[in-house]
């Protein structure tokens, strides 16, 4: 079913990362697991879905290079790379500091920069290949308190756009996902934030979205299978948005 | 991949050739079964010939098709035609009502004779075929642009006034797609023109297929949003 058959998700230990390398995984991949580091829920999923844990933080470019040669030691070249990997703070933006505004850059888009860099060489070999970016709904329509995390999320778009234009033509084709609100693990840090429940917090998220629900992170991971697969083949450089309509009616 | 358990009731407008037929065949594929309403008959569970720009012959082909195979689960609509190589001013006023009648209109009396339905049992998905051309703009052919530009406000605000309910309403965008609404001898089909493109070639009908299948399939998330699978034509 699958024409690329080798993939390589970051940040798969939890949320959208974790849901897409199940469902790749559900789809016919051999599927790589990357997190910072492997708390044993990398070895757990890996072992479930008979996957290849590669960790370490991407913001490395030792680590970077290092993960996908694994990969290609172990399966061969990586053909599907899901950049989802991300690092968030939130803060005012008066009282964000600069080492926080550079980490945000260095794992967020640096990261990924050098991660398409070691993956592209492989996609060429193979004669295709698919780039996955996950940006966020916050770089399309903005958001108070995430200023850093919004503008490293909007570096990824333009990635995503220059490499569908620059890689295109060699048949790896590169589009991006904005979600908005997903329903996952990272609710609980807002609600705890916010000092209130969960349920609370996942209503009060729900409440804005058009469609009156958030995302469940299988939404997501269902618009990285198609990205990543034989349906489509038409898109290059282009930016899903399944977010309830929020990016849809504000920007 | 998704198998026949997702599978539901299509009916596809211009489901006779090109991107409909194209839609058609991967849904039937996939263990859908299929309506078109179309000027000419399509290979479909259900064929109704009529003229979209026809509100009471759109409305009774809806009932005709609830009637054989149930209530519809997915509203394509596909039907069109394409004009080029039309300065404005050679433009008269009946290409304008046409294009207006078959585009717009056909996109109107589907979705308001299917709608309805849908609304009832608190679920369905619309998906609206626009071009590419209606986001980057496009010379020598506005009466076309203009009505699938009007197609996307229409479908934007649609999905809005739904949103609440199970009915997801969205579109998608061509780029310059391999059917015979392209003539042989169309600017699109040129190779200095096609060069220009990221994926150096035409889009086939069957990738405008499978963006309307994952809408139809997966796409709970999607409100008003516009699907391009356009070969890199509009980044």
């Amino acid at each position: 079913m699958t024409e690329h058959e080798i993939a390589l998700v970051t940040g798969a230990a939890q949320g959208l990362g974790l849901a897409t390398a199940r469902r790749l995984a559900r789809d016919g991949y051999r599927v790589a697991v990357n997190d910072v580091v492997d708390d044993g829920r990398l070895s757990a999923l890996a072992k479930d879905i008979d996957g290849l844990v590669v960790s370490g933080d991407i913001s490395d470019p030792a680590v970077t290079t290092a993960m996908v040669r694994r990969v290609d030691d172990a399966w061969g070249p990586v053909t599907v790379l899901v950049a989802n990997a991300a690092y968030m703070t939130m803060s005012p933006f008066l009282e964000a500091d600069t080492a926080d505004w550079w980490r945000h850059i260095d794992v967020n888009l640096s990261g990924h920069f050098r991660l398409v860099q070691a993956v592209v060489p492989g996609m060429r070999a193979a004669g295709s290949g698919r780039i996955v970016v996950i940006a966020s709904g916050w770089c399309v329509i903005g958001h108070p308190n995430a200023t850093a995390y919004a503008a490293s999320k909007a570096g990824l778009i333009a990635l995503t756009k220059g490499l569908g234009r620059e890689l295109g033509p060699q048949g790896i084709l590169t589009n991006a996902i904005a979600p908005g609100f997903v329903d996952t693990e990272q609710l609980q840090v807002d609600a705890d934030d916010a000092g209130i429940s969960l349920d609370e917090m996942r209503r009060r998220y729900a409440d804005g979205v058009p469609i009156g629900r958030i995302a469940s992170p299988d939404d997501i991971a269902g618009a990285v299978s198609f990205l990543a697969g034989p349906l489509s083949s038409g898109m290059v450089g282009q930016i899903l948005q399944p977010t309830g309509g929020i990016t849809r009616t504000r920007a | 991949m998704t198998g026949s358990d997702a599978a539901g009731v299509a009916l596809v407008t211009g489901g006779a050739s090109g991107i409909g037929a194209a839609c058609c065949a991967l849904l039937r594929e996939r263990g859908w079964r299929t309506a078109s309403l179309d000027l000419n008959a399509a290979d479909t569970d259900v064929s109704v010939q009529a003229d979209v720009s026809q509100a009471r012959a759109v409305r009774s082909a809806v009932e005709r098709v609830v009637d054989d195979l149930g209530p519809i689960d997915l509203l394509v609509t596909a039907a069109g035609y394409y004009e080029e190589g039309l300065d404005v001013a050679d433009i008269p006023r009946e290409r304008w009502d046409r294009m207006l009648a078959v585009i717009l209109g056909g996109t109107v009396n589907a979705v308001s004779a299917v709608l309805p339905g849908m609304l009832e049992r608190d679920r369905g998905c619309v998906v609206a075929i626009s071009s590419e051309l209606a986001l980057a703009g496009s010379a020598t052919d506005l009466h076309y642009v203009a009505a699938k530009g009007a197609v996307l406000g229409l479908i934007k605000s649609l999905a809005v006034e739904v949103a609440r309910t199970g009915v997801r309403v969205n579109a998608v965008a061509p780029g310059p797609t391999d059917t015979p609404l392209l003539a042989a001898d169309s600017i699109w089909r040129e190779p200095e023109y096609l060069t220009t493109l990221p994926l150096g070639r035409l889009v086939r009908p069957q990738e405008i297929a499978g963006a309307v299948y994952y809408l139809a399939t997966e796409g709970s998330q999607y409100c008003g949003e516009v699907i391009s699978p356009n070969a890199g034509a509009v980044i």
